[in-house]
């Protein structure tokens, strides 16, 4: 029993980190309507921002990461200027690959400034604590809380504020939303900014249970990819759902069955969803 | 109010509108007509900034549009209800009629007297303000979308072909919705396939076809005009 509740508490943590990572990479799929391949290598790039906040730097943990997801959010408006505004009236297959040489290129980047080999952050909250008789990291704690702070935070913003909504308006109908006045343009930088940020917040949140290298991205990549599938693509609460089932069965599966089950169970999963409801949980047949 | 001059618009591959000169005096309710393809939708697409013409020139309210960003064009006071409806189908009733008053959001009294103007004029949405609007009618859809127009508060309304695909009796409320809407000095160009209703209503109109105007003048004088009979009032 208390080997569940510690597998449970750690499913959450792992959930957290997907949902946040998911939910930037879904926005940005709504909004301008192709997969940001280059996800996981800002996922990494975030992750080493964030480490040379604390380390480097020596601002405190909170700080680095709130910095860090300020600066993820200005490269998400540099990259949306640079690189996909100019490729507006291209057909998706051009972002795609664009999205591709992005990954590259940032991988090639932090191999140059913080080198190739593994890099460990140190949880400045390295405790434990006992909740319901399973001992828990106080690190796995402070992720869950983060990150159920940040969604609130987030759905409100979508759901509640006129920004958020006219992010919304444009995944819903690009006519519709131009007619009554909402800027494209705004629109979609502000869609990079949030998601570049969110993943810039999930990388600071797993760093210290992990260790920094420049591949922390792909592993990460496939399953982010493999959430929004699952729970439909462009879905907000698709990406919540997806990302705590898919860190569940991952968790459970590796610590009931077998380490090697657990990352089989999240495909397992994502099949056995697609099969019953092809567009995902939460998915509407969008054509382009 | 509108002035378009010698405007040709196309997609790419040569012009569909050619040389188009339209005017629209301000509070009156202006018909387009004209066979599908005519280019009515490219005529309002190309007024409201959702597309750039190739030549010419659009002045609304005093001011030089042509190159104007849709918000802007919005913001000075025109408003497209566009033919398809466009609305955002996952949201409510309310948050599209909400977002229809995007440009105007800041004066929060202003917003509040819209929208009970908007369920005034369309009570039937006032029940059905917190259903996501992809779940409504056609007839209801069509409300929507004309409410969230509305909700610019604009001085001239645009309206795209709103009866389309509407049963005659919602078609009938539609119109006197458009009638109401004219009677409270906004301004209305409207493109119809249904000609009879829209001359009865219409001050003046405008035959396109096959992106040229190719008739003009007040609305009864074209009811009355052999062409237009026979093309579109099928007498
Ligand atoms: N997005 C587009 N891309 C290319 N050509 C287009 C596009 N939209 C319209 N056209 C062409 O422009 C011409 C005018 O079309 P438009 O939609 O403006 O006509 P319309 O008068 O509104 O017709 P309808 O009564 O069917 O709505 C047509 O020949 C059409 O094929
Ligand atoms: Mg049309």
């Amino acid at each position: 029993m208390t080997l569940f509740i510690q597998q449970l508490i750690n499913g959450l943590a792992l959930g957290g980190i997907y949902c946040l990572a998911a939910i930037g990479l879904t926005l940005v799929f709504g909004v301008l309507g192709f997969p940001n391949l280059a996800h996981g290598a800002l996922f990494m790039v975030g992750g080493y921002v964030t480490y040379t906040l604390l380390v480097d730097v020596g601002l405190p943990y909170v700080v680095a990461i709130v910095c860090a997801a300020l600066i993820l959010a200005v490269i998400g408006v540099v990259f949306e200027r640079l690189i996909f505004h100019p490729l507006r009236h291209a057909p998706h297959t051009h972002h795609m690959i664009a999205t591709v040489g992005v990954m590259f290129f940032l991988i090639s980047l932090v191999q140059e400034i913080w080198g190739t080999g593994f890099l460990r952050m140190e949880s400045p909250f390295d405790g434990r604590m006992t909740v319901a008789g399973a001992q828990i990291s106080t690190q796995r704690i402070i992720i869950v809380i983060t990150a159920m702070v940040v969604l609130i935070a987030l759905t409100l913003f979508l759901k509640r504020s006129v920004h958020g909504q006219s992010i919304e308006a444009i995944e819903q109908d690009r006519t519709g939303a131009a007619l009554v006045g909402i800027n494209a343009n705004v629109v979609s930088m502000m869609t990079f900014a949030v998601s570049f940020a969110l993943v810039a917040i999930s990388a600071g949140l797993v760093a210290p249970i992990q260790l920094l290298s420049p591949g922390m991205g792909e592993s990460l990549s496939l399953i982010v990819f493999a959430i929004i599938i699952l729970g439909g693509l462009g879905s907000l609460p698709g990406a919540i759902i997806g990302g705590f089932f898919i860190a569940m069965a991952e968790v459970m599966a590796s610590t009931y069955i077998s380490v090697g089950a657990g990352q089989a169970a999240v495909f397992i999963v994502l099949m056995a969803v697609l099969a019953i409801k092809p567009t995902g949980i939460f998915g509407t047949v969008v054509q382009r | 109010m509108m002035t378009i001059s010698d405007l040709s618009v196309g997609y790419g591959a040569g012009d569909v509108l050619h040389s188009v000169d339209i005017t629209a005096a301000a509070g009156e309710l202006t018909v387009i007509l004209g066979a599908n393809g005519s280019g009515k939708s490219t005529l309002f697409r190309t007024v409201s900034g959702l597309i750039r013409s190739s030549s010419g020139r659009v002045e609304f309210d005093g001011e030089d549009v042509t190159r104007s960003r849709s918000a802007a064009i919005v913001r000075r006071g025109l408003a497209h209800c566009p033919e398809g409806r466009h609305l955002f189908p996952r949201m409510s009733v309310e948050k599209n009629l909400m977002l229809g008053a995007y440009v105007g959001r800041r004066d929060r009294a202003r917003v509040r007297t819209l929208l009970e103007r908007t369920y005034e004029l369309f009570p039937a949405l006032q029940d059905k303000s917190h259903q996501s609007a992809g779940s409504l009618s056609g007839g209801q859809q069509q409300m929507v979308a004309i409410g969230r127009a509305l909700m610019s508060d604009p001085k001239m309304l645009i309206l795209d072909e709103p009866s389309m695909g509407l049963a005659p009796l919602i078609t009938q409320q539609v119109f006197d919705a458009i009638v109401g809407i004219n009677q409270e000095g906004i301004g209305v160009m409207l493109a119809e396939q249904n000609a009879r209703s829209a001359l009865k209503i219409a001050t003046s109109g405008y035959v396109l076809a096959e992106g040229r105007v190719v008739l003009s003048g007040a609305a009864a004088d074209l009811a009355d005009n052999p062409a237009v009979q026979q093309a579109y009032l099928g007498v």
